[in-house]
């Protein structure tokens, strides 16, 4: 009776509890980066891209505000290539991030660049029509030190901590401080990373990926973690690959076969352990918020 | 029943328990339509207020540039007919690095290439006996080393040598003298002008030796001629001698007389003849003899008479022949004369046509060497000490540093090689076409890079008059913007051009844009905060605008600078982004 009594009572209040609480955490939820609406989404966008290009008129330099279906196939273009689908991608080139990184600015890469996409041909066309000491700058002023931190690339990872010049300038007038954190995560992966549910899968994650050598405790960690590497080893991505030591080659090399392992685990141990739990989860919440 | 109490009790603190959980969320949940009012009625908008202030404006146009010292120039080595062939560099400057007159700027083949200030590019060897421009340059560098090249008068000279030679001894370089080639070609110089004027000394002899055939060949001419006269008057004295008055010739007119004579006593002997035999034959006494007599003497008789005809017609046929004989003797007299004449006077012509051909001839060979002789001066005036044209360069702005090097050492000493540029710091930058119009040359330009902490001072040194110019695209114009001012390295560096293309004379009111607004009049006007907290509108007459700031004149109220002004509202979206 003590049993059925104490259940009874914190099932009431567990039930009182659930619905404000519940509503509380999901409102203003999108499902786009960042956790905004699609309206939103491209308000953001707008606003940050009609700010770094006076900011970059500030410094001197033309830019074109990109449209959001530019930014947004910037962002579609991230560890993507025509022809070749997501788990082959990530097969052959990890995250595109050292496996394709060449050294030149975004605007100059030939092949796979979802940075050069995302800023737009005409912007390319500005950059490439600049003399070789003001492209350094140009970057600088639009990208600071991290050339591969453009705009689109940083929102689809839903990262804006390696962004630097006009851009973080733009996107810190646009986005709250904590969304320019690298830990931040949106409301909604937040929540559902709360769950106990999604808790046990993060520690069934990093269980496994420790036993295949990769300390990582949650799959977003991993890309990020390529890109500091990478970017410590090429200066934010300013050393050609021409003009490499034998010794940055070779840690390119490691990092490279590092990151083709390390995204293909990931990839594998994110269908197969996290996505289940988390679209459990985001059904739930979704379900719950339609109620 | 002391457990029962018990039990009592805890059922009615957990019925209590629960009554007061569901009515704290029964409260929490459940709101009056007040509430519900109050929670979603608008709030009441406060103003943004920002002060009015006293400050300049200036309406700029921003653009970049990349710094550089002044314009490339690019040096090349040009080879110099002294020497066989290019040498190999064997020294080469580092970029950047400074070059000073009279410095050398590389090393070739055991040869120095010097460095000295001109704007004349060197083209040519120079060597004494030259003069131009090149060589005044030359003369002005080597007086500014402190080498006497003499008067500077673009001539060079013994005194230039000389200070040439003063100027690579100084450095250690051996000057550059005649080379074997050159002596060679004196010596042949030498040579062939010996030969010119022993031909010349012939041909003058010729020429003095065809005059005496000149008048050799006039005084045989003329003897000729005359000989030929006095035959040809000799002639004529003949001819006139055996000629009568009417020309008929004497001769002739001799042998027709005795021809008629002698026929004219040949018939009258024949008649007699005829006479003693016509007596005998009509004599019958005459015998049949004497009439044979008579006829054979009739018979020579007429003989007699047809031969003394036939001598007499073969005598004037003689004279007549012999006249004629005369005659032609006479016409080739004549033709004699004449022929010596011709002969003469061709004979006088060949000989001055010798005569001409002996002098042109003379001329000539004097005249080559005279050539060959000014040429064997030249040459000697030029053994002197010399500047291969590959020792040397004029650069027009010295000293010059070193901006790019693109020999090798070890490659040929020829073509271009380098280029350096002048200490005068300049930004190559660009225009758009809508800003190009505002910028004028002396502007005033404010240079920075915030990433590298740059900051000087230029102005204006020029605006293309045309877009597309000097390495810029079509759609902008080339700037160019002189460095005054610099503590940093600006060389090759990307830097920001703020060019103040209007501003306000000096500190004037300002609000920023956002706290103006437009009245249903068509006023401008602005919302300002007086002391006891009241809004209250001022109409201003805006002026510039710059940086966000307006600059704005009160028509009708006061505005001082520290009063609030609004910009806007605050709202709840606002407030939590802030």
């Amino acid at each position: 009776m003590n049993t059925a009594i104490r259940a009874g009572v914190t099932l009431s209040v567990l039930v009182c509890l659930a619905g404000p609480a519940g509503a509380q955490a999901l409102a203003g939820m999108g499902t786009e980066e960042f956790g905004l609406s699609p309206k939103q989404l491209v308000e953001a966008i707008e606003k940050v891209e009609g700010l770094i290009a006076k900011c970059m008129r500030e410094q001197g330099f033309e830019y074109v505000a990109v449209d959001y279906q530019t930014v947004r196939k910037g962002m579609d273009a991230d560890k993507s290539m025509p022809g070749v689908s997501e788990k082959e991608f990530i097969r052959k080139f990890g995250y595109g991030l050292a496996t394709t990184y060449t050294g030149e600015p975004p605007q100059l890469a030939m092949g796979y660049s979802p940075g050069r996409v995302g800023l737009g041909k005409k912007n390319v066309e500005i950059f490439k029509g600049l003399a070789p000491a003001d492209r350094v700058a140009y970057n600088r002023a639009l990208l600071g030190e991290n050339a591969g931190a453009t705009f689109a690339v940083s929102l689809e990872i839903e990262n804006f901590s390696l962004t630097g010049g006009c851009t973080r300038k733009a996107v810190a007038q646009v986005f709250k401080p904590e969304q320019m954190l690298a830990t931040y995560y949106n409301p909604k992966d937040a929540q559902i990373n709360k769950d106990p549910r999604m808790k046990a899968a993060l520690r069934q994650y990093a269980a496994e990926m420790r036993k295949s050598g990769f300390a990582y405790d949650h799959p977003d960690e991993v890309e990020h973690d390529i890109r500091k590497r990478l970017a410590a080893l090429t200066n934010g991505g300013t050393i050609l690959v021409d003009q490499m030591t034998p010794a940055q080659l070779a840690g390119l090399k490691d990092l490279q076969n590092y990151e083709r392992r390390v995204a293909v685990k990931n990839f594998q141990l994110t269908e197969d352990v996290i996505d289940p739990v988390a679209d459990k989860i985001e059904r739930e919440m979704f379900a719950r918020r339609s109620q | 029943m002391e457990g029962k109490r018990t039990v009592a009790l805890a059922g009615a603190l957990a019925a209590a328990a629960v009554i007061a959980v569901g009515a704290w969320v029964a409260g929490s949940r459940i709101e009056s339509p007040a509430d519900a009012a109050a929670r979603t009625a608008p709030p009441m908008p406060s103003p943004i207020l920002v002060p009015v202030e006293q400050r300049v404006l200036s309406s700029n146009v921003i653009t970049r540039g990349t710094g550089r010292f002044g314009l490339p120039q690019r040096i090349s080595i040009v080879p110099s007919g002294l020497k066989a062939g290019p040498g190999l560099i064997a020294t080469l400057p580092l970029r950047n690095a400074r070059l000073e007159e009279g410095a050398v700027m590389l090393t070739a083949s055991g040869r120095p290439l010097f460095v000295l200030q001109g704007r004349a590019p060197a083209y040519r060897d120079l060597t004494p006996g030259i003069s131009g421009d090149d060589v005044r340059q030359l003369e002005e560098g080597l007086r500014r080393l402190g080498f006497n090249p003499g008067p500077v008068d673009g001539i060079y000279d013994q005194q230039t040598s000389a200070a040439v030679a003063r100027w690579y001894a100084s450095r250690k370089w051996e000057p550059f003298g005649p080379t074997r080639d050159q002596l060679a070609a004196l010596y042949a110089l030498e040579r062939d002008w010996g030969d010119a004027d022993k031909a010349r000394l012939t041909a003058a002899a010729a020429a003095a030796a065809a005059a005496l055939a000149v008048a050799s060949a006039r005084a045989t001419a003329e003897h000729n001629l005359r000989a030929a006269a006095a035959d040809l008057a000799a002639k004529k004295a003949d001819w006139r001698r055996l000629t009568s008055e009417n020309g008929t010739p004497l001769a002739v007119e001799s042998e027709r007389a005795k021809a008629e004579y002698a026929d004219t006593a040949a018939a009258a002997d024949v008649a007699a003849q005829v006479a003693d035999r016509a007596l005998i034959v009509l004599d019958p006494r005459q015998p049949e003899t004497a009439r044979a007599a008579a006829d054979a003497k009739l018979a020579v008789a007429r003989a007699a008479a047809e031969k003394i005809k036939l001598e007499g017609r073969l005598a004037i046929l003689a004279a007549e022949r012999e006249a004629r004989l005369a005659a032609e003797q006479l016409a080739l007299a004549e033709a004699a004369v004449r022929s010596a004449r011709l002969e003469g006077e061709k004979v006088v012509q060949a000989a001055l046509d010798g005569q001409k051909v002996a002098e042109l001839d003379a001329r000539l060979t004097a005249a080559r060497a005279g050539r060959l002789g000014a040429d064997l001066d030249a040459a000697r005036r030029k053994l002197g000490i010399q500047v291969p044209v590959d020792e040397l360069v004029f650069i027009p702005g010295l000293p010059a540093r070193v901006e790019e090097v693109t020999a090798v050492v070890g490659a040929a000493a020829s073509g271009p090689v380098l280029s350096v540029t002048d200490y005068q710091l300049a930004v190559d930058s660009a225009l758009a076409l809508d800003a190009a119009p505002l910028v004028r040359t002396g502007m005033p330009v404010a240079i920075d890079e915030q990433a590298l902490g740059i900051r000087a001072k230029g102005i204006v040194e020029q605006v293309a008059a045309t877009p597309g110019t000097r390495g810029v695209d079509g759609y902008h114009f080339y700037l160019e913007v002189r460095v005054l001012e610099s503590q940093a390295k600006l060389e090759g560096v990307s830097l920001r051009l703020t060019i103040p293309v209007e501003s306000t004379k000096g500190a004037v009111l300002a609000v920023p844009t956002s706290a103006l607004s437009l009245a249903a009049d068509g006023t401008s006007r602005v919302q300002v905060q007086r002391s006891n907290g009241a809004l209250e509108y001022v109409v201003v007459k805006p002026g510039l605008a710059a940086d966000g700031y307006a600059e704005v004149t009160p028509v009708d109220g006061t505005l001082a600078p520290g009063q609030l002004v609004v910009v806007g509202y605050k709202t709840p979206e606002n407030r939590d982004r802030q």
